[in-house]
């Protein structure tokens, strides 16, 4: 066997020397040494990658699944019994009620703070619900290419303002704010159903930006979102939490202090 | 790997405690390996098992049950990384200093290569870390990967072509 099929053979799979490979390497030093170099890589390559510290508790919480997926599923029946409406079935609550199972079965403390040094990263859920903001950007694509394009240059008055924040819970705390940044959008939004929600749109400098009021959404830290158009940041707040999403040039940290401090709960 | 028993027991709590009994760690290890952050690892092994749970009546033998597992965890990593990117860190190099701290050179030899395996492009990490985690055969890493087998064969060879390029003075110079 020549040297460059012995190491096509010995690099994909080292592990799986046969006969063949052995007699090669033992009447060849030079293959003998690939043949050992390359075992000798793999057997530190194993020990690295297994040196990977489980965390403590974790197949503890595995193993709680199954409990935790039968409260779900009663706590699920329960509330359709009470809610006698469809939203019961949506996917928010879906992952919301999975959510609440993890931590029913975890004991969930939300453990961001496991080190000094940690930097909290969002969950899974606080991820998928950041997908979703996103997603609803484009089903509001018409309206934003509008504000884009200076095709909606309108703003709308403090009536629409109002009526798609009070379902939330929120209001704007002056009239003289909206007088300095015109909004051009304003509508409840069901992004993640069962959940009210706000979307309002201001104008940026790259077009227009999205500014999102949600009630008691799974949001326990502030985390960034973005796609290949989109950036945006989730910002938890009082009684629910903000998400402001422009295009992906856009100086979203403006609009999150500006919004931060001229938006109040009031439920 | 594949004939280790994995879905021991008669009811399906048996069955599933089996499962996360033997697999649990390799998952973990995987997961973290993919996407290179502890909490996300976590998450991405509870959404894995749970979803295990509710499939498990499907899953009618051991041998499919790791690549099945594996499966569900890359294409949930896939899923999350889909808009969120987050600033990936290295991981886990401090176990490997604390572990073996009073073999200096030892240490450095690992930590070079764990760097080595991080800086892989994903197409090359992905199936060594199948085979090496794993223990999957080259077959198996193409049904979970969705590549046909000449492929995978390919990528584990210039896998280790690589980290021998970045990593390989200290293993040339073994005999």
């Amino acid at each position: 066997m020549n040297e460059i099929d012995f190491r096509k053979r010995v690099y994909t799979d080292p592990a799986a020397a046969d006969q063949e490979i052995l007699d090669s390497a033992a009447s060849n030093p030079d293959l003998q040494n690939i043949l050992n170099q390359t075992q000798k890589m793999d057997e530190d390559m194993r020990a690295i990658m297994s040196a990977v510290d489980i965390p403590n508790g974790l197949k503890e919480q595995l193993l709680s699944i199954p409990e935790a997926e039968q409260a779900r599923s009663t706590s699920s029946d329960t509330l359709n019994a009470l809610a006698e409406k469809p939203a019961a079935n949506s996917g928010i609550f879906q992952y919301f009620a999975v959510a609440a199972s993890l931590m029913l079965a975890v004991g969930i403390t939300f453990s961001l703070t496991y080190s000094p040094d940690y930097t909290p990263v969002p969950s899974a859920a606080e991820i998928a619900f950041g997908n979703d903001v996103i997603d609803h950007m484009y089903h509001e694509s018409n309206e934003i290419e509008a504000i884009n394009s200076g095709l909606s240059l309108d703003s709308v008055g403090m009536s629409m303002i109002v009526n798609a924040m009070t379902g939330v819970g929120t209001r704007l705390v002056s009239n003289s704010f909206i007088a300095k940044t015109p909004v051009r959008f304003a509508k409840p939004c069901n992004i993640i159903p069962a959940y009210d929600s706000a979307h309002l749109m201001v104008e940026g400098s790259q077009g227009a930006v999205s500014v999102f009021v949600i009630n008691n959404s799974p949001v326990s830290i502030e985390f960034k979102i973005n796609d290949d158009r989109f950036n945006g940041i989730v910002v938890p707040m009082i009684n629910g939490n903000m998400v402001l999403v422009g295009e992906a040039d856009e100086d979203i940290g403006l609009y999150k202090d500006l919004f931060s401090e001229n938006i109040e709960w009031v439920i | 790997m594949s004939d280790i028993p994995v879905l021991h027991g008669t009811t399906k709590k048996q069955r599933y405690e089996s499962l996360v009994a033997a697999l649990y760690q390799d998952v973990y290890r995987y997961a973290l390996w993919l996407c290179k952050n502890q909490p996300l690892a976590e998450d991405l092994v509870q959404e894995t098992f749970l979803r295990a749970w509710r499939s498990l009546e499907s899953l009618q033998n051991d041998k499919a049950a790791k690549a099945w597992l594996f499966t569900i965890v890359r294409r949930e990593n896939a899923r999350l990384y889909e808009r969120y990117r987050p600033e990936l860190v290295d991981i886990e190099g401090q176990a490997i200093a604390e572990r073996d701290e009073n073999e200096p050179d030892f240490k450095m030899d690992r930590e070079l290569l764990h760097n080595a395996i991080n800086r892989l492009e994903s197409e090359y990490r992905e199936p060594l870390l199948l085979q090496v985690i794993g223990g999957f055969s080259g077959k198996e890493i193409a049904e979970i990967l969705d590549l046909n087998n000449n492929t995978v064969m390919t990528r584990l060879f210039r896998a280790r072509s690589k980290l021998k390029v970045e990593f390989g003075i200290d293993y040339e110079e073994l005999n």
